[in-house]
Parts: C-alpha cells; sequence; structure tokens
C-alpha cells in the first residue's frame, strides 16, 4: 500500500476511537467526576490535618500544600481510568465483529493497533488536561511551557496506559469481567504511588521505614505510575521524590514495552 | 427539505466545552475559609520579633518595612493589622520553640528566609527584600587560611550546615558570637579577621566595615518572605493579590527605599 493511503488509514482509525470517545457523555462526566471527588472533596477534607499549627512544626514534609501536592496524582489518575477502560473499545469491536472486518482490511496490523492507540491516548491526554482547569483551586500556578510539557508526558503515559489496557483486553473476554479487573488493577497502582503519601525525599531508606511499613515502600518503589507521578510533580508544581530524569524514562520506558507487548497480542486476535 | 447535517465535531466539542466549563466553575469555589475567618474577626494577625531591622524596627514612627507592608496590605482586605511581638522569635535555633500557633499569628514576617525548609511548614510570599550570608571585614581585609572568623547564624533558616562546611574547608577557625553587638565587637578588637552573619543582622552594625555577599558561587541569595500556614489558601490569595497591587502602585518601592532594604552593610 502506498504510504498516504496507509497513513490515511491510520488516520481514520483514531479519528474514529475519538469521536467515539468524545460524543460519550458517560465517559467524560468519569473524567469530570474524578477530579471533582478527588480534590474538591478528598483534597479538601483532608487539607486541615496537612496544615501547620504550629511554625516550624513539621507535618506534611513536602514544601507544598496538600491541594498542591495532589493535583497532578489525579491527573494521572484520570489518565490510568481513561486510559485503561480504553480496553473496552477493544473488547466491543472483538464482541461485535467491527475488529475482524478491520483486521481483514489492507492495513497492516501494527499499524491498526497503533491508530487504536494513539486514539485512546489522545482521549485520555484530554481527560487528564481537563484536570488542569483546576490548577486555580488548587493554587498550583502554570506557565504555558509547563502547560505544554504537562501534555506531552501526559500523552506518552497515556500511550504506555492504553496500550496496557490492549493487552489487558486480550486476555479478558467479556465486558463484566473487565470492569472488576480494571478496578483491582487501577486503584492498587493509584494508592501505591505515592499519589496521596508522600516519602520525604531528604530521608534515607531507613529512615522513611520508621515512618511507613518496608512492604509499602517496597510497593511504592516497584510501581511505576509512583515515577509518572512524580515526573508530573517535577512539571507542575517542581517538586520531584526521585531523580527528575528517572519519570521521564520509566514512562517512555512503559510505553515502548507495553506496546511490543500489545503488538505482540494484537498480532495473535 | 432535509435538516442541515450536524457538524461531525460539533456534539464533541459541545460534550468537552460542558465538562470544562462545569471544572471551571469548581475552580472558583473556595478551598478553605481562611479569608472568610479573618474578614468576620475584621483582624489580621502578624508574628514578629521584637527587633529585626530594617524589617522590624522597634520604632513605633517607623515600626520597619515588614510591619508597614502588612499594614498596606490589611488595609487593602480592608482588616486591621494587629503585630504581635514575641521575644521568643529569634531566641532559639529551633524555631518550633518560638511557640507561634495559629491562634497568635495569620503572618509571620520580620525574618522568615524563603527556603525550601521554610516552605516545608508554611506557605510563603516573597516580599522583596533578599537575604543570605554575607561577610564582614575591615576595607581591604583578606581572609586567609588559619584566620580566625565571627560567625553570627542568625534565625533565618539559612543553611548552617552548608556555611560550617565552607568554614573549615576555607581552613578558618569559627568563633561564635552570641549577639550583633557580640559581633562587632569581635571585629573592632580585632580578635577576628572577619565576620559571617545573615545580610540583615550586619545592617544592625555600626558604619565602618565593608559588607559583601559571601562566596555567591556557594551560597545563593533567598528572598524575604511572609509566612503563611500551610492550607489557608483563600487568604494566601488574597494577601497575594493585594501585594501585586501595592507593587503596581508603588507602594512597595517607596517602602524599600525608605528603609534601605536593598542596601547591604550596616544601616
Amino acid at each position: 500500500m502506498e504510504m498516504l493511503a496507509l497513513l490515511r488509514g491510520l488516520y481514520a482509525i483514531w479519528l474514529r476511537e475519538l469521536t467515539r470517545a468524545t460524543r460519550d457523555r458517560a465517559q467524560l462526566i468519569g473524567g469530570v467526576s474524578r477530579p471533582l471527588i478527588w480534590l474538591l472533596i478528598l483534597g479538601v477534607g483532608l487539607n486541615p490535618y496537612f496544615r501547620g499549627e504550629v511554625y516550624g512544626e513539621v507535618r506534611f514534609v513536602i514544601p507544598y500544600t496538600y491541594l498542591q501536592f495532589l493535583f497532578p496524582a489525579v491527573i494521572v489518575l484520570n489518565i490510568m481510568y481513561t486510559s485503561i477502560q480504553f480496553a473496552v473499545s477493544v473488547i466491543w469491536d472483538r464482541e461485535f465483529g467491527f475488529l475482524r472486518e478491520v483486521l481483514v482490511s489492507p492495513m497492516p496490523r501494527p499499524l491498526i493497533l497503533l491508530g487504536k492507540v494513539l486514539g485512546g491516548s489522545t482521549v485520555a491526554m484530554i481527560h487528564g488536561g481537563l484536570v488542569l482547569i483546576l490548577a486555580r483551586f488548587a493554587d498550583v500556578t502554570l506557565s504555558p511551557l509547563q502547560i505544554v510539557q504537562a501534555l506531552g508526558l501526559m500523552f506518552v503515559l497515556a500511550f504506555g496506559l492504553t496500550s496496557f489496557g490492549v493487552i489487558l483486553a486480550a486476555r479478558v473476554r467479556s465486558f463484566e469481567g473487565f470492569g472488576v479487573f480494571s478496578n483491582t488493577i487501577i486503584l492498587p497502582l493509584y494508592f501505591t504511588s505515592s499519589s496521596v503519601f508522600p516519602l520525604d525525599p531528604s530521608l534515607t531508606r531507613a529512615q522513611i521505614v520508621t515512618a511507613y511499613p518496608e512492604w509499602l515502600v517496597f510497593m511504592v518503589q516497584i510501581n511505576p505510575i509512583t515515577y509518572a507521578v512524580d515526573a508530573l510533580r517535577g512539571i507542575l508544581i517542581t517538586f520531584n521524590q526521585f531523580p527528575s530524569a528517572m519519570g521521564s524514562a520509566v514512562i517512555f520506558g512503559m510505553a515502548v514495552v507495553f506496546f511490543v507487548v500489545a503488538l505482540l497480542d494484537f498480532r495473535r486476535a | 427539505m432535509t435538516p442541515a447535517r450536524p457538524h461531525r465535531w460539533g456534539r464533541a466539542l459541545l460534550n468537552i466545552g460542558a465538562a470544562a466549563c462545569l471544572l471551571l466553575g469548581a475552580s472558583l469555589l473556595p478551598p478553605d475559609t481562611s479569608l472568610n475567618d479573618r474578614k468576620a474577626s475584621g483582624v489580621l494577625k502578624l508574628c514578629v520579633p521584637p527587633s529585626y531591622p530594617p524589617l522590624v524596627t522597634g520604632k513605633p514612627d517607623e515600626p520597619g518595612y515588614d510591619i508597614e507592608l502588612a499594614r498596606a496590605i490589611a488595609g487593602k482586605l480592608e482588616l486591621r493589622l494587629l503585630v504581635n511581638v514575641l521575644p521568643s522569635m529569634g531566641q532559639d535555633f529551633n524555631p518550633r520553640n518560638w511557640s507561634l500557633t495559629r491562634a497568635q499569628c495569620d503572618l509571620v514576617g520580620g525574618g522568615v528566609a524563603d527556603t525550601a525548609q521554610t516552605r516545608s511548614f508554611m506557605q510563603t510570599l516573597a516580599t522583596g527584600a533578599e537575604t543570605g550570608w554575607v561577610i564582614i571585614g575591615k576595607s581591604g581585609a583578606q581572609l586567609s587560611k588559619g584566620d580566625a572568623v565571627a560567625v553570627l547564624p542568625g534565625t533565618s533558616g539559612l543553611d548552617r550546615i552548608a556555611l560550617s562546611n565552607w568554614v573549615r574547608r576555607a581552613g578558618l577557625t569559627a568563633r561564635l558570637a552570641a549577639t550583633p553587638a557580640d559581633l562587632e565587637r569581635l571585629l573592632t578588637s580585632s580578635e577576628v579577621a572577619a565576620a559571617i552573619t545573615e545580610r540583615y543582622v550586619a545592617a544592625q552594625l555600626s558604619e565602618g566595615f565593608s559588607v559583601g555577599w559571601l562566596d555567591p558561587e556557594s551560597f545563593p541569595v533567598f528572598p524575604m518572605a511572609f509566612g503563611l500556614w500551610k492550607g489557608d489558601q483563600t487568604l494566601m490569595r488574597a494577601v497575594r493579590q493585594a501585594l501585586h497591587q501595592l507593587e503596581r502602585e508603588g507602594m512597595v518601592s517607596q517602602l524599600q527605599d525608605h528603609y534601605g532594604v536593598s542596601r547591604l552593610g550596616p544601616g
């Protein structure tokens, strides 16, 4: 096939995913309700417990307020849900025969998958970007450069997680099964990503394990989402718990590895 | 006649626009009650040490840069400024022992440096003054290995560990001074070749010494700030807005000139 025709096919698949997701009000309601619940209710509800009462007292070791600390994590949560839920679209296409029709087209399978993953990533990035509207509420001041950098990082993260959603879809056969499965993956990954509590970067590992049990510290440190949240915090509130390049490296690595595995699964489909 | 076909992106844009509007509306909600509480009481409380010239002078007619700035901010917020002078401030290395509580202060001034350490327990709002380590000596004096230097760390939260490492690396002998007067006595009696202290402590010395920033490559200069309690977002926004308004009106630069806030050395 000609290069142009291939690109046109890729664009058509991307566009289909994008229009389908953005016309679906239920998905957008999810994209709005999550930041509202997490920032407005949980963030504001817990904020008084993380505020200072005595000068010099260190209750919350991060040089930011709890809302500022939570803000980048809520963006990652929104991306995680949208990306991984994207697998439903793959299951849907498989159930109703659309996937078969696309697979017998002259388009190479890697390009079909790329189109679908790019479509899912764009939708997830839009959902992550919507949270940026709440920056004023969380008292996070953003420059245009920070917004561009954050959207770029969100897109790469969404690409990796959407590919992960495709991997899940290849292993789950029903909508019902996927619903339960996705929640048992998203929430544990989110809660163990240092999203709602910080690991103080100024402390050594020996000091950290006096604050948290060692198994929890271990889970936080092996969770790739930890580094995604950290990279986004680095951009949005200039705070990193880990070396700043590490977050970007993990996100890029995750995107490549998950896409390759998804491709292997998709070829077998 | 067939009805006009809706635009391909019309529904999608409508949905995203509705979501964005909802979030925009939510972003206007106040995240806490700190400003409302101050408005209800009609008072903004500022905690300062008894003296930290030129930010706090202790003189009733010229109370100091921080106090006058806080008064102007309170005026913008239509509040009355209540200055709590707390002798405990600056008396101890550990600021926890200053016993400043939320009940006593809404703002903390008179020597708060905007460092990561300070920001771990307070929110800060830069006031236009700057601080850092300075070296004080008799004009033209050069330091050499083995010289004694008087050191008065001050209370603004500068990195003392980095300073002690620097003194050790330079092969100098440190002599701790207890007060600015003690520092001046050591300098004038030539018991030490030079003195190192925080910038506004140096401002309290008599004229006749040369003052310069200490090794600018090793020691950054930090903005001085008002400290606000972490979590008081609405009050922070209101104070920030008032401060920006005062900057635009030229009030901040007037006060800086009046108190010589940007002058390095004895004032």
